[in-house]
């Protein structure tokens, strides 16, 4: 029996076969165009609006954030310093490294050594130590002057009659 | 449209409470009255000074420390006090640009007396809640006119304890003579 048949579809071919070929060339594939079944639905584009408006209105927000703080902080009233007699202030040794006095050079030694403690006080410039001394100052003076309302308040409604106070009396 | 508004809201709500229940009194309306006075008291600590003059209070000084307590949380102190020469320097309207401020959302009288002698003294506090948000002290006399105003929590009783305490110059500002009957 001639195989070519089998190979190239040459020579003479087996009647099985022939009736083999028949009877699968039912099944052989059929070029046709695709057809889209209608039953199918089709596929919805994600909307990213609900997004988009959370990430605008953060951004909105955060611009308004920034430039409401800059605007603040151009506004921002600068700290005048109170006119009265500068009371004496303490001088205190503060982010001040002590005098260092001649003495002998030392011997570098290695050893184990616990390491110092960092002072508390803060490190701060001269103009900020100013700045804050000033503060201080106006710290303790409006601190003495709301104490000395209060305490005459308090003196007040001790000694005055029950008719002068108008008291516990809500507002707004 | 619906998110947008919502998220707006939720954004800003926080923002438009903070900013309704500001203790802060604007007192710049006062600023024409340095001229006319004979002595000016005029103190504006925002946060950030009384952070950095905190860090100069001593623990070690009980004074100091008894300060830097009650700085603790404190986020402005504000002052403005005139004293005059002759009376009637100042008008109501001067008062008034004050005294209206204090009677917004949140703000209680607690106390106010009447003295020929001292004058008017209000104390009003801000109150968020159970807490104190704020203080304002107002004292107005013939010859005198006093506004205090502590942004953020303060404890009144260790305010008052300061009296007397601080080793600082007197201010000036008379007392009423210590009377048998005040005892």
């Amino acid at each position: 029996m001639n195989e070519d048949y089998l190979w190239d579809k040459s020579g003479e071919p087996d009647p099985e076969i022939q009736q083999l070929e028949e009877i699968l060339g039912t099944l052989r594939y059929q070029p046709k165009p695709f057809e889209m079944p209608r039953d199918v639905p089709a596929p919805r584009r994600r909307s990213y609006f609900p997004l988009l408006a959370i990430a605008a209105t953060l951004l909105v927000a955060l611009l308004a954030g920034g430039i409401w703080l800059r605007v603040r902080t151009r506004n921002e009233p600068q700290p005048q310093y109170v006119q009265l007699p500068a009371p004496p202030v303490e001088e205190k040794p503060i982010a001040r490294e002590p005098e260092k006095t001649p003495t002998a050079p030392k011997q570098s030694v290695a050893a184990n050594r616990v390491p110092r403690k960092r002072s508390s006080a803060p490190v701060l410039s001269t103009r900020e130590r100013e700045e804050a001394l000033a503060a201080k100052q106006q710290l303790m003076i409006a601190f003495r002057l709301a104490s000395e309302k209060l305490n005459l308040v308090h003196k007040r409604t001790q000694s005055t009659s029950p008719n002068q106070i108008k008291n516990q009396h809500r507002v707004g | 449209m619906k998110i947008l508004l919502i998220s707006l809201l939720l954004i800003f709500a926080p923002a438009i409470v903070t900013k309704a229940q500001d203790s802060r009194i604007q007192m710049s309306s006062l600023d024409h009255l340095v001229a006319k006075a004979s002595q000016t008291i005029d103190v504006n600590i925002d946060e950030r000074l009384i952070r950095i003059s905190a860090k100069f209070l001593s623990n070690d000084d009980p004074d100091e420390k008894r300060v830097k307590e009650l700085v603790n949380g404190i986020k402005g102190i504000y002052v403005k006090s005139f004293e005059f020469a002759n009376d009637g320097e100042y008008s109501p309207a001067d008062v008034e640009s004050v005294r209206a401020q204090l009677r917004g959302p949140g703000w209680t009288r607690l106390v106010g007396v009447t003295s020929k002698k001292d004058g008017n003294l209000e104390v009003y506090l801000l109150l968020e809640g159970e807490k104190v948000g704020g203080m304002a002290v107002l004292h107005t006399d013939d010859r005198e006119l006093t506004v205090v105003n502590i942004v953020g929590p303060v404890d009144l009783d260790k305010l008052a304890a300061l009296d007397g305490h601080l080793g600082i110059p007197d201010l000036g500002i008379e007392k009423p003579k210590a009377k048998k009957d005040e005892q």
